[in-house]
């Protein structure tokens, strides 16, 4: 019980907005995490998803008093799961102006190859 | 596009609206908000802010006009191009006006992008922070 309220007092979860795009040389994932420095965001991959956690922190200080109030402090979580066509050595992550862009390459496709044949 | 005049503009049923939200959570549980971009409008004893999400854009690709009465914030996401497989972040034109019944110091009107949280940060006229008057007994 006593860790259960101790998360509700934590950041509340949110789930950003997201969207998936494909384009010739792989996909593309956007993320709208506004307020989410570069040193709080973080991105695991395991086996089939891939997990972004970001916290974006109240920007306010505490001496002011809201008049209106239309979004707060959050924790951001979303997974993608990850196709089995994806690359996921190459997979690159950049975060500019608070959309998290990730490129997830195709994976190149296996040429047909001819294999010689050496005579001893 | 979107258009609405709620801030700092008194109309009726704000207070009953206001105890609504207070016990709603905060997001709704769907995650879905009614308009882009959403607007924090605060207060200290020197400056009215306005804070709101605008994540993918430059400084540059965002129109702030300050007008008589209103705070116009105006801009346009970019759609980007490709097969879509799932789209859930909005774009297009945006636009919010935030009205102003308070007389703000309009030289010294400040505006930060950091993050896609834009601030705004409107002084308060030096003549309209309330002073206390001694008065004197003769």
């Amino acid at each position: 019980m006593n860790e259960n309220t101790s998360e509700t007092k934590a950041l509340p979860r949110v789930s950003p907005a997201m969207d998936i795009l494909e384009r010739d040389d792989g996909f593309y994932v956007y993320m709208d995490i506004p307020g989410v420095r570069r040193e709080d965001l973080k991105i695991d991959i395991n086996e089939t998803e891939l997990v972004v956690t970001g916290r974006a922190p109240q920007g306010a200080s505490d001496k002011e008093t809201f008049l209106e109030v239309q979004f707060g402090p959050g924790e951001y979580t979303r997974a993608v799961s990850l196709s089995d066509r994806v690359d996921r050595e190459r997979i690159k992550a950049t975060l500019t102006d608070g959309v998290l862009t990730v490129f997830l390459p195709r994976l190149e496709k296996l040429a047909p190859r001819r294999i010689p044949v050496q005579t001893a | 596009m979107v258009l609405d005049f709620n801030t700092l503009y008194t109309y009726p049923g704000r207070f009953e609206r206001l105890f609504e939200d207070f016990f709603k959570p905060m997001y709704g549980g769907e995650g879905r908000r009614p308009v882009f971009p959403p607007l924090n409008v605060s207060e200290d004893e020197a400056n009215y802010y306005v804070r709101s999400e605008i994540p993918g854009l430059p400084m540059d690709g965002l129109e702030l006009t300050l007008t008589e009465k209103s705070l116009v914030i105006r801009g346009e996401r970019p759609t980007e191009q490709g097969k879509y497989y799932r789209q859930e972040r909005p774009a297009g034109f945006f636009q919010r006006v935030v009205a102003l019944n308070v007389p703000v110091d309009r030289d010294s009107v400040r505006a930060t992008l950091t993050d896609g949280i834009l601030t705004v940060i409107l002084p308060k006229c030096e003549g309209c922070i309330p002073r206390k008057i001694s008065i004197d007994v003769a």
